[in-house]
């Protein structure tokens, strides 16, 4: 036991160590951005006025000073850190001065549920066949599933979107493709809105199941066929196990330890957001705050959502690690 | 196993029941429960709010929405000039009721407000509230017209309730395009609500109270949608002077993707589009008998005032040099600009004054004999005349076989919507420029007259026609033996023009009323006191970093010339007639707005043939006169 706690410090550490390294990593190219907020705001601002040259300078000179733009970087630096530890990101820059946090908060949820969704039903549709297909390896169905999955795991996401756009928008126009619930209801936890938020997230979530299931599909066939030829599979169907249970107890719980390993890794990658199912669908998520925010230069809505994301995929692969020696008793730690 | 399977299965059984529901139904899902004869649908071109809960249009950067309806619907300001014809003359009187008021050495400005006007909360708007929105700009740094405030007033007082007086620091004979709506202006503050705000900069005025016909009825809290509803008492709004609003509601969606757009009017739950592509406009308008856009057949796209041109760096040789300008624009083909860019369906201008609004008849139309005159000197003691008064003619022939009937027949009608006129391509000149200039040609190279080959690059951008336009210019002047290689810069108007770290660009410098023939919009900010040494930033829009003592000499001029003084319009002309002598920039087209409208719901629309009353760009805060305009169809 000993040994774990101490591996679990460890692990512990290096989470630390990202996080910090990650959180920098980001401040920096936030930073570094060519683009400006002072220079955003005054576009938009001025951009269709009829301000003269020193008015648009003396504002420039207001924002600059607001932002903390005037400071140098290293002090931009240690500020962000001060407020980071309070669990302060600051405020966003494009929508001064509300605090970057409530506006990845406002999102969040959206590409949470989303993805959330999506993930998990294309893992478990991907894995289900792909391990059937892995074993019963003869069977017509399963190829032909297969086959229609190597067919589609080429095209690019973005063509998949579209054509489902095009195809139950126009061409068949019986869904929404746009928006994250209908006009005509209002967010609260009543039926109407469930349903509307459910009907309006079809789209978009079937899309990404369809883009998603290839990848699991081929990983687990690949997986489970290499251990149907292990001697204990083989040595379990010549003493007559039910074959149930051989598939799923014997091949499918040792393929499925990977494939864990990776839901949880793409589960963490959910805040980094779907930009273009979000760009495609015009649905609401952190995707398409954090192209706001890199095309208005708010480098304090960047590293909101960057912050978020790194400590999201940190926090997994250490839960991740930590786990793993307790599910598959060939990990041994120390 | 079983719960995944059994999973799925509910999961499909659950998605084939509703698109079978859905199928029944055999039309598009309802948008809305709004009853769509009373609705009217928008495109707004902002994407999803960034902060949607925030109505506060004062402060700068705090991610409230604009054209959400905002700034067209509820926000009021005391004059507006339209970028076209207007419904009784382009400038209205608005919340003021008589044009401003100027003393003799342009230090004071009095505005005398209309009576009986109310703000949507029932409380009435007088001279205190113009008094609180100037004042507390002018104290809160930060705010959208701090600046410009602090900048020019010195006091402002209220004469009494229905009289605004301000008195300025300077004299400033355009002190009143502040408060004219172009696209927006400074829009007046609601005192009694402000005032009991402890940090207006932080106040988010959720829901907004306002002085136009419209209240917010309700929003997406993802920034989306935006449902308004018609006043009660939009009787005592300005509006009410053009006559009561058709629509009961007004919708603006943000639609970003161009596509759904697109599907979205096929599907009947679009009225307006903000902006397409040349592509998809030629699309729907093919797809759906009820939709137009601006012009009725080709190009139907609306000139903006706005003037996409070349813009060179005058500070960078050999830009500096008027020769060399003017021979990298004989050296192109205005037809293969605008079938490369618009695929056609550009409104060519030859002079720095964009092609719309009033400016056809101000300044193009009174100009074509001196266009048509005009002799350049290439410096060997040979002139030529480089306009071609046919180009517009010649287009519309090109596009003809593709868009037959679509296309006009009519002279005036295709210079309305081609345009007049443009440099002729002459190759022979531009040679005989170059030379004088000491450039020198190497097989089919142009050598500098350092004896470097002639190369540069040309900013453009990162995408639309704008960067169709660099490209197509870049491949002309390689053709020509210049070396030129377009960039897609995404901050081409954040950091690239301000800070000069350009030789030649596709942009623009020059933005007019579009209604009225005044110049000063754009042109005062390119006065030589403004232009700043290389490498330091730029302020807009002299991005071409040009000084001339006779430009100068015009704007200095304008500055004291009241704004309805047809000397303006005189001054305007010999603006114009510099800038060819110069051609610092060289002048392309208007910025041409694929917006179209669908007359299945509602009709009255303005059209560029008979009633080019109000522009269909729907961001433009003065669109909101054709809402008084439209009247239902009967169509549900």
């Amino acid at each position: 036991m000993r040994g774990y706690f101490l591996f679990a410090a460890k692990r512990f550490l290096q989470l630390a160590v990202v996080v910090f390294a990650g959180t920098s990593a980001a401040f920096l190219v936030a930073h570094f951005s060519p683009i400006s907020p002072v220079e955003t705001i005054i576009g938009r601002v001025s951009g269709q006025s009829s301000f003269s040259p020193t008015a648009v300078e003396s504002l420039r000179a207001t924002l600059t000073e607001l932002f903390g733009y005037d400071q140098p970087l290293w002090q931009q630096y240690l500020n962000f850190w001060g407020r980071f530890i309070q669990g302060d990101l600051g405020p966003s820059l494009i929508a001064f001065p509300t605090p970057a946090m409530e506006l990845v908060m406002r999102a969040l949820p959206w590409t949470v549920g989303l993805l959330t969704v999506a993930i998990v039903i294309s893992w478990i549709l991907g894995n289900l066949l792909g391990g059937l297909a892995g074993y019963f390896q003869d069977n017509r169905i399963l190829k032909s599933i297969g086959v229609v999955a190597i067919g589609i795991q080429p095209i690019p996401y973005y063509i998949i979107a579209f054509l489902l756009v095009i195809l139950f928008g126009y061409v068949w126009p019986v869904m929404p493709i746009s928006g994250g619930f209908a006009m005509s209801v209002r967010p609260a936890w009543s039926v109407d809105f469930v349903l509307s938020v459910l009907w309006h997230s079809l789209l978009p979530a079937f899309s990404l199941v369809v883009a998603g299931i290839g990848t699991w599909f081929f990983g687990m066939r690949a997986l489970v066929s290499n251990i149907v030829t292990e001697d204990y599979v083989t040595y379990a169907d010549l003493a007559g196990v039910d074959r149930r249970t051989v598939v799923g107890g014997y091949v499918m719980r040792n393929a499925l330890v990977p494939q864990l390993t990776a839901l949880a890794m793409a589960l963490g990658g959910i805040f980094s957001g779907t930009i273009i199912t979000e760009q495609v669908f015009n649905y609401p998520g952190l995707g398409s705050l954090l192209i706001r925010a890199v095309n208005g230069g708010d480098s304090g809505l960047v590293l909101a959502v960057s912050c978020v994301a790194v400590i999201a995929v940190a926090s997994a692969i250490f839960i991740i690690d930590l786990l793993h020696p307790l599910l598959d008793p060939r990990v041994r730690v120390g | 196993m079983k719960g995944f399977t059994a999973w799925g299965l509910a999961f499909g059984v659950a998605t084939l029941t509703t698109a079978a529901t859905a199928q029944d139904e055999a039309t598009a899902p309802p948008i809305t429960e709004f009853p769509r004869n009373e609705t009217l649908i928008i495109q707004n071109p902002e994407p999803p709010a960034t902060n949607p809960p925030n109505f506060n249009l004062w402060v700068a950067g705090n991610g409230a929405a604009l054209s959400n309806g905002n700034q067209q619907l509820v926000a009021d300001t005391l004059w507006f000039i339209d970028p076209d014809a207007g419904l009784d003359g382009a400038i209205y009187n608005q919340l003021a009721d008589e044009g401003w008021q100027y003393n003799d050495d342009f230090t004071e400005m009095t505005a005398s407000l209309r009576e009986g006007i109310y703000w949507s909360d029932g409380e009435e708007f007088t001279a205190e509230d113009v008094v609180y929105t100037v004042e507390t700009q002018m104290a809160t740094p930060g705010m959208t017209w701090s600046a410009a405030f602090n900048e020019n007033v010195e006091s402002v007082e209220a004469v009494d309730d229905y009289t605004v007086r301000f008195t300025l620091k300077e004299p400033n004979s355009r002190f009143h395009a502040l408060f004219s709506v172009r696209w927006n202006g400074a829009w007046i503050m609601p005192e009694h609500i402000f005032s009991e705000v402890d940090d207006v900069t932080a106040f988010q005025f959720n829901p907004p109270v306002g002085l136009g016909p419209y209240t917010l009825h309700s929003f997406d809290p993802n920034g989306s949608w935006y449902a308004w509803q018609k006043r009660e008492d939009w009787d005592r709004t300005a509006m009410a002077q053009w006559g009561e609003p058709g629509p009961e509601y007004i919708i603006y969606r943000s639609i970003p993707n161009i596509d759904n757009r697109l599907i979205e009017m096929s599907n009947g739950n679009l009225d307006l589009i903000h902006d397409l592509t040349p592509e998809g406009t030629f699309s729907i308008i093919e797809d759906r008998d009820s939709v137009r856009g601006w012009f009725e057949g080709f190009p139907y796209a609306h000139p903006d005032p706005t003037l996409p041109m070349i813009i060179f760096n005058t500070q960078n040789a050999p830009f500096d040099d008027r020769r060399v300008r003017w021979a990298l624009a004989l050296m192109l083909d205005a037809r293969a600009m605008s079938m490369a860019s618009y695929r056609g369906a550009a409104t060519l201008s030859a002079i720095s004054v964009p092609p719309t609004g009033t400016h056809p008849d101000d300044y193009h139309m009174p100009m074509q004999d001196w266009l048509i005159d005009y002799e350049l000197d290439l410096g060997n003691g040979e002139t030529i005349q480089p306009y071609d008064p046919n180009i517009g003619m010649q287009i519309a022939d090109m596009v003809r076989p593709q868009f037959g009937d679509e296309v006009p027949t009519d002279e005036a009608a295709i210079q309305r919507a081609f345009g007049y006129g443009w440099w002729r391509q002459d190759i022979d000149a531009a040679t005989t420029l170059l030379e004088q200039a000491g450039f020198t040609k190497d097989g089919n190279t142009w050598m500098t007259p350092e004896g470097e080959p002639f190369e540069f690059t040309i900013n453009t951008f990162s995408e639309g026609v704008i960067n169709r336009l660099g490209t197509i210019i870049a491949q002309q002047w390689s053709q020509q033996g210049i070396e030129v290689t377009p960039l897609a810069d995404p901050q081409i108007f954040g950091t690239t023009l301000p800070l000069g770290d350009f030789d030649v660009a596709t942009a623009w410098s020059v933005e007019t009323w579009g209604g009225d023939p005044d110049l000063s919009f754009f042109l005062d900010s390119w006065h030589s006191d403004f232009v700043v040494e290389p490498g330091e930033r730029q302020p807009s829009r002299n991005w071409q970093r040009w000084e001339n003592e006779e430009l100068d000499r015009i704007i200095e001029e304008i500055r004291v010339t009241e704004f309805t003084d047809p000397r303006n319009l005189e001054l305007g002309q010999e603006f114009v007639r510099l800038m060819v002598e110069e051609m610092p920039v060289i002048p392309v087209m208007s910025y041409n707005v694929f917006s179209v409208y669908d007359t299945a719901y509602w009709e009255g629309w303005p059209t560029a043939e008979e009633n080019p009353y109000a522009n269909i760009v729907n961001n433009w805060a003065n669109s909101k006169y054709i809402f008084t305009q439209l009247t239902p169809t009967g169509a549900e």
